[in-house]
């Protein structure tokens, strides 16, 4: 049995008092200890920010991989080896700033790995500037007289791309988003969970009370997961703002499509000799 | 009499008329007939019109690149005859179409040649469609040259097999057509002919489809790669075998995915590459800087064109170079080979899936479009006796017993166990950071250069033999001159020496794979002993050799650079070094 503690990495995080990546990082691993994924089967994959950090604090396999693109080599970690649970995090400027591509790419695909976005709305390690999520006329140290451009709405673009498991989830409420992270890795194919997470240093704007004042839980209110449609309607609301599942709907995964990683992933394959005559008789 | 199977041959006509699948299969008879055989593609980058060529030379003896003038010229279009008659050799035929270009005689304006004009589109129609009067021309080429028909019968059997017997038969009869028409003008009296030679099947195959063969030998198993001129085929021919092989070969939202991609296949164990040219190279920059401290093993191969930007998408260049040593900031080891024709492809592909993970760094395999897309004739690789090696990764049994793994450990050189996700006691994180013996991120003074050195250190343990340049023509102490090349410029090169050696002229070629690690004490120690020394590339800057210098402190005084996009020609090599030396 995983237990949470046999998941401390015995480093310290690096994070300001207050961060939401503490609660993240306690979600995920409460969620890791639930489903009882050895340790060594676990890889946390990330880009650069802040939360990007998070494969340092937690004792699994990790991939600190570039900024904006803990996508690809999640993708390629699963591809390679599909025993594996994968769990790629990164921030809302990596994911859905520089790695907005990838992103949508993603949801399309619906290969079976778990993508959290610790959704801030601001850039933190680069001291504070405007992120694709922060909202319309905030001001940050590089939008000082207000952000001009619109911000995106990314569950409603995860929605619209495909993906088959879309959720939200609050730092400030780890049994929730322990709930959701565990059902996002349970779930098969892609798992969208973006959380809203305040950053106590660049956006005291945005502080836990507004969170908690604002957030209201989807299945309390009856909403189905299983109507795309509604959940599209629950992405859009802005006076209140809704966590739990949008939407889940089971899907064949990409590597349904691939047959010869049924019984053994593709890294265990033997490869000390290959016979190419397959291929090289057509050059004959 | 006729020249016993040497011959050069070239068609010519717009994108989408065939014009490259029927050079491929005038190239494959003559193999089929047990010659040498070299092929080239010429064409700009559009999908209808403009003027495509394929040009082919075969000869008895082995051949590295397009020889002489062609001495056959099929003209699918009005202006491949324009352009390219003036370019037969005297004696030569030409073939088109009489039904579309009736006033080819007055267009060519040559006497000294055979005007093999032929209604092909009727010819083809009757055949059983008019698409096919490329085919009746094929049939055209083979009659002037007397070849055994069942050999072409075979080839389009092959070549067409899974569209059906239905069209097979009317190709057939297609280029029986053409064939018969041929020779009943040509009548055995044409200047060359081809007679059938015994001996063991060869290959006719491209840098791109060797290197693919290099990769499956060496057991790729995961292939991300965004489509790019001239790299794409490696996509295409992946992809068709991914059943075949037990390969996932994933197209990407672009290069960026791809590298990032394959760095995390390879960290979880798979033997992982992609292809691309200078532009998506370029966006893989970050992530090669990324494999180089993380050591995860990768393999890319770049095809290069002419640049820089876009440039000349389907043209040739080999001024990527110095690029391909200094992509990504910062200081890692990387490991550069440029291979010089497809047997070296193979061997090289296969090598740097060896060496990726022995050394754990990105291996840069540099190809060139004419490196990529030429054909030639070579021994069967399945002959090559190359192994797969995996260096330091370690067995899911001797992880199970592992205590407090390390995955950079300082070893003494510089290369430590790896292990894989999956395996027990292994967990660590592979970081874009800087970091310590464990993986955990570092910004310390001297563990930094702690693991910088390490890293570096792993490039001397490939042996100089292995990296070693090939010498070929005359001996060190008999040579007039020695010339340098790298990459694809060995194939014209070497034909060079050949036309010097009728010249008079002793030379010797210095034909260098590995930019990095450089093989610094032999390449010195043979320029240091020559009474002359030259450098040929396609490049306008000569960086090879500023790396020669860079590496040896020998500076090559005199460089041929060529940078029209073009490749080298032996004539034109042979000219010029002859100049250089003195001799007409």
């Amino acid at each position: 049995m995983v237990t949470v503690s046999d998941l401390n990495s015995g480093h310290a995080p690096t994070w300001c008092p207050g961060c939401g990546d503490f609660g993240i990082l306690i979600a995920l691993k409460g969620a890791l200890a639930k489903l009882g994924i050895p340790q060594h089967d676990t890889v946390v994959v990330s880009g650069v920010g802040c939360g990007s950090k998070l494969p340092h604090f937690i004792k699994t396999y990790g991939f600190e991989g570039l900024h904006g693109r803990s996508i690809p080599p999640a993708q390629g970690i699963h591809l390679a080896n599909n025993k594996l649970t994968v769990v790629a995090v990164g921030g809302d400027g990596d994911g859905y700033g520089i790695g907005m591509g990838h992103f949508l790419h993603a949801m399309r695909r619906n290969m079976d790995f778990t993508y959290i976005v610790q959704n801030n709305e601001i850039y933190g390690l680069t001291t504070g500037q405007t992120s694709p999520t922060t909202k319309q006329g905030t001001k940050t140290r590089s939008t000082p007289n207000g952000a001009i451009e619109r911000e995106i709405n990314p569950i409603l673009m995860s929605l619209s791309a495909g993906a088959t498991f879309v959720a939200r989830g609050f730092s400030g409420d780890i049994p929730h988003l322990a709930d959701m992270i565990s059902q996002g890795i349970a779930h098969r194919g892609i798992a969208h969970i973006d959380v809203f997470q305040p950053c106590t240093t660049w956006r005291k704007d945005l502080p836990y009370d507004l969170y908690q004042k604002k957030i209201y839980k989807l299945d309390a209110e009856g909403h189905d997961p299983s109507n795309l449609e509604a959940a599209m309607k629950r992405a859009q609301e802005t006076e209140r703002w809704p966590i739990g599942v949008f939407y889940k709907t089971e899907k064949p995964i990409y590597t349904d499509e691939i047959p010869f990683i049924n019984d053994s992933p593709l890294a265990k394959h033997d490869i000390s000799s290959t016979d190419i005559s397959k291929y090289i008789e057509e050059f004959m | 009499m006729a020249d016993v199977n040497r011959v050069n041959f070239l068609i010519g006509g717009p994108a989408g008329a065939g014009v490259a699948s029927v050079g491929l299969l005038f190239a494959k008879c003559l193999q089929r007939s047990g010659l040498e055989v070299f092929g080239a593609n010429d064409y700009p980058s559009l999908i209808k019109g403009g003027h495509n060529i394929y040009a082919v030379s075969a000869s008895p003896q082995p051949i590295f690149s397009l020889l002489g003038k062609p001495d056959i010229l099929i003209a699918l279009d009005k202006k491949t005859v324009e352009v390219r008659a003036s370019e037969l050799s005297a004696g030569g035929a030409l073939i088109y179409d009489s039904s579309k270009v009736s006033t080819a005689k007055e267009i060519a304006k040559r006497q000294d040649i055979t005007y093999v004009g032929a209604p092909l589109s009727q010819m083809a129609a009757a055949a059983g469609g008019e698409i096919m009067f490329n085919t009746v021309a094929l049939g055209a080429a083979m009659g002037i040259l007397g070849l055994d028909f069942a050999i072409i019968e075979n080839m389009m059997a092959k070549m067409w097999a899974r569209k059906g017997q239905k069209v097979v038969d009317s190709n057939i009869a297609a280029a029986r057509a053409g064939y018969d028409f041929s020779k009943s003008i040509v009548n055995g009296s044409f200047k060359a002919k081809v007679e059938f030679v015994k001996r063991e099947k060869t290959l006719f195959i491209n840098g791109n489809e060797a290197s693919v063969a290099g990769a499956i030998a060496a057991g790729c198993k995961f292939v991300a790669e965004y489509p790019m001129s001239p790299s794409t085929a490696i996509l295409h021919l992946m992809a068709g075998h991914e059943l075949d092989f037990g390969i996932i070969v994933k197209q990407t939202e672009d290069e960026i995915a791809a590298a990032n991609m394959i760095a995390g296949a390879a960290f979880a164990g798979a033997r992982s590459m992609t292809a691309t040219s200078g532009g998506g190279f370029s966006l893989m920059s970050e992530a090669i800087g990324m494999m180089g401290i993380m050591e995860t093993p990768c393999v890319i191969f770049n095809s290069q064109r002419a640049g820089p930007s876009t440039g000349l998408p389907t043209y040739t260049e080999q001024a990527d170079l110095l690029f391909s040593l200094h992509t990504s900031q910062g200081e890692f080891p990387r490991v550069v080979i440029a291979p010089g024709d497809a047997t070296e492809c193979y061997v090289e592909a296969f090598n740097a899936f060896n060496i990726a993970e022995l050394l754990q760094v990105p291996v840069i395999v540099l190809l060139d479009k004419y490196l990529s897309e030429s054909s030639q004739t070579v021994e069967d690789f399945r002959k090559l006796p190359l192994k797969v090696e995996r260096g330091k990764l370690m067995s899911d049994e001797k992880m199970e017993a592992a205590a407090a793994f390390k995955r950079y450990e300082y070893t003494a050189n510089g290369i430590s166990n790896r292990c894989l996700p999956g395996q027990k006691n292994g967990m660590h994180v592979c970081s874009s950071y800087e970091h310590d013996e464990t993986g955990f991120t570092s910004e310390e003074g001297p563990e930094r250069v702690k693991q910088i050195d390490k890293r570096a250190t792993k490039l001397s343990v490939i042996p100089e033999v292995f990296i070693a340049p090939t010498f070929y023509g005359a001996s060190l102490a008999l040579a007039d001159i020695t010339i340098v090349c790298w990459g694809s410029t060995k194939g014209p090169a070497l034909e060079a020496l050949k036309l010097l050696e009728q010249r008079g002229v002793a030379a010797r070629l210095m034909h260098i794979r590995y930019a990095s690690p450089f093989p610094a004490a032999t390449v010195l120690k043979n320029l240091k002993a020559s009474k002359n020394t030259v450098i040929l590339e396609g490049n306008s800057e000569a960086q090879m050799r500023a790396l020669i210098l860079q590496k040896t402190g020998y500076y090559i005084e005199k460089a041929y650079l060529r940078y029209d996009a073009r490749p080298f020609t032996p004539e034109e090599i042979a000219a010029h070094i002859s100049q250089l030396v003195g001799r007409k």
